[in-house]
């Protein structure tokens, strides 16, 4: 049995399934609580779940993320919201020095499960402060995991497993996915984190990509498919850990390959993972890996200007034509 | 005030050790037996332990790089203590902290940040966990005067008074952010306690280097946070000894003044001056002591010294992302 629901509602539902299941899970951040979170995930979670439970705090990311590693460290499960991606830096040291790297650095006497939901992405006419996709930011962080599902199927799995998961979560969510209807499991089910999907198969080239330039890679796969040129569309849905296994697959099989994503492309993660391919499986390469990412710019607000600043069907299309020569 | 003997003598005991223990650790650092920094509290020990004297069991306690020893009075062994000085596998964390992380989950110590005042929330966020399971327990948040002009600080001190959490903030002036005086960086009188009206808690301000009258002021403070009234600021006053870390010469600072602290404000010698005239403890009781904790002292660096390193391949361990 499946139905059709918003990847909001989806990951809205994944919450309240987590809170009912285990009352050492508790939501925090600005506005979840009196408004139901600005985009209205949490609405009526006050009303179930009581104030205890659903938490407004004042505007104090580096505050309550904090409060977040303390409260898990001594036994509850905080997950707590940045209503924008782009306050993980006002938050960065509770994220990145104490999160991070408390398990580590106590020789495992502590755990830290927290999850950090950070809404991302670019196209929300948002200018340079709220339209950032940090993937690179998080992932350069030994001691946290990193998440950037694309459907709404995924993102409800894998924010359960997150929940669960005893080490600190950053779920990254893409904006302009939340209003975008998906058919997904009607019944109870769980996604594991670290493992890639294959979200179209193909022979020709390998697209290596999460969140949201998932579903314009399929659509540039549909166009190059009219052309007769056949990619795969490798989800990574996990950024950290990495599902290396499938992208050895996926390249060992096409050859080609191109990155995409929404960051800025100069030390992107994107970057990151070309660089990697480069090391492990050059041989496996007919031709250079292209990265293909948002500019090398501060994030502008002219809608003309932003929408030159992230990857597009046609803009992936062309890469993909690049690198295969055609 | 009235004390009891075994009071006296346990404040005494604690405070002893503490300061055996921080002569014991800049001593080891000088004979160049330690990796990295020590950051020594000789002078320092009073705002701790007369504060800490207040702990009940189930309380969670934020630590500071100084003094180093105070995981000691919370019940860490000695042998952890310096296998995680010498970065030995018999360390709270297998030689992975050193001696800033020194500390175990276990006796409610929630760790040090190297990142000063960045953990200030994480200690509010223990609050929180004390405060939803529905317990009489408090957080000690310590720090020095340094991190007390530190922005994430005062966004758990509101968090925590918005949400009347347990949080006792602890502030320990001993006057010095390395080489940088309060006076040029702070701009009222006591770091800590005159900011503290700002998010509506009360404060006290104590002779740090009385430890009854910390333990005065921290019964006060403490007492008020575990009825549930909310988080408070206690601030003690004292000189910080030695250099912030051992190799500082302190050219920055008038010796004539730190000479002063170490010989009119010594708060191990004036409580054991104060003990022997009120015939609590001879100054021959006092002696034997010292000489016995130096042998178990000595007991536990050698079983430190003669401990496993770690191995490289054990580099990854713990690690899981």
């Amino acid at each position: 049995m499946s139905k059709k629901i918003t990847v909001s509602k989806a990951i809205g539902e994944a919450l309240h399934e987590e809170m009912v299941r285990d009352d050492k899970v508790f939501i925090m951040g600005e506005d979840m609580a009196v408004m139901g979170n600005v985009f209205a995930i949490t609405r009526g979670f006050l009303e179930e779940f009581g104030p205890n439970r659903v938490i407004d705090t004042p505007i104090s990311e580096e505050g309550f993320c904090g409060m977040a590693v303390g409260a898990a460290m001594r036994g509850m499960r905080p997950v707590v919201e940045l209503m924008y991606d782009d306050f993980a830096t006002v938050a960065a040291d509770p994220l990145l020095n104490q999160a991070a790297k408390m398990r580590y650095m106590s020789g495992g006497q502590a755990t830290v499960p927290m999850v950090l939901r950070a809404p991302m992405g670019a196209g929300r006419r948002n200018a340079g402060q709220h339209s950032q996709s940090l993937e690179n930011f998080f992932c350069h962080f030994p001691g946290l995991k990193v998440i950037a599902p694309c459907s709404a199927k995924d993102a409800k799995g894998m924010l359960k497993t997150a929940i669960r998961d005893d080490d600190p979560v950053i779920v990254l969510e893409h904006k302009l996915l939340y209003a975008k209807k998906e058919e997904i499991p009607e019944e109870e089910y769980l996604i594991p984190l670290g493992l890639a999907d294959v979200k179209r198969e193909g022979k020709d080239l390998t697209i290596i990509t999460w969140s949201r330039e998932v579903n314009f890679s399929l659509e540039a796969a549909k166009t190059l498919a009219a052309e007769g040129i056949d990619v795969e569309v490798l989800d990574l849905r996990s950024l950290v850990p990495l599902d290396w296994d499938a992208i050895v697959k996926s390249v060992s099989k096409t050859h080609n390959v191109i990155i995409v994503s929404e960051e800025v492309k100069r030390g992107s993660y994107a970057g990151e993972i070309s660089a990697q391919i480069a090391e492990e499986l050059f041989d496996e390469l007919d031709a250079p890996v292209e990265r293909v990412c948002g500019l090398n710019i501060v994030p502008p607000f002219s809608p003309t200007l932003e929408d030159e600043n992230f990857p597009h069907p046609d803009t992936i299309v062309k890469a993909v034509k690049r690198v295969l020569n055609k | 005030m009235q004390y009891s003997k075994e009071f006296l003598l346990e404040i005494h005991k604690n405070l002893l050790e503490t300061r055996l223990l921080e002569e014991k650790m800049k001593d080891l650092y000088a004979q160049g037996r330690v990796p990295g920094h020590v950051h020594s509290g000789v002078g320092q020990e009073a705002a701790y332990v007369g504060t800490l004297s207040t702990r009940k069991p189930g309380d969670y306690f934020k630590l500071t790089h100084r003094p180093t020893a105070m995981p000691r009075m919370l019940g860490t062994p000695l042998e952890m203590l310096f296998g995680e000085l010498l970065a030995k596998k018999t360390g709270n964390s297998g030689g992975r902290g050193g001696s800033l992380h020194i500390g175990e989950l276990r006796t409610g110590v929630l760790g040090m940040s190297g990142t000063l005042g960045c953990d200030a929330g994480v200690a509010v966020g223990a609050a929180l966990t004390i405060d939803m399971e529905g317990r009489d327990n408090i957080v000690y948040m310590f720090m020095g005067d340094g991190t007390s002009s530190r922005g994430p600080v005062y966004e758990a001190m509101n968090l925590a008074a918005a949400w009347k959490l347990p949080v006792l903030f602890v502030c320990e002036n001993n006057q010095f952010a390395i080489s940088t005086h309060v006076s040029t960086s702070i701009p009222v009188e006591n770091a800590l306690a005159d900011r503290a009206a700002g998010y509506g808690m009360p404060a006290r301000v104590a002779d740090g280097t009385d430890v009854l009258a910390v333990y005065e002021a921290a019964k006060e403070m403490a007492g008020h946070v575990r009825s549930g009234q909310g988080p408070a600021v206690l601030e003690c006053k004292d000189y910080r000894w030695r250099g912030h870390f051992e190799g500082d010469q302190c050219a920055y600072r008038d010796a004539a003044v730190a000479k002063e602290w170490m010989e009119n404000r010594d708060c191990v010698k004036n409580l054991e001056a104060m003990l022997a005239e009120r015939g609590v403890l001879t100054a021959e009781e006092a002696g034997a002591m010292r000489t016995a904790f130096d042998g178990e002292m000595e007991a536990a660096i050698a079983h430190a010294e003669a401990a496993p390193s770690m191995t490289p391949d054990e580099i990854y361990d713990g690690l899981y992302a």
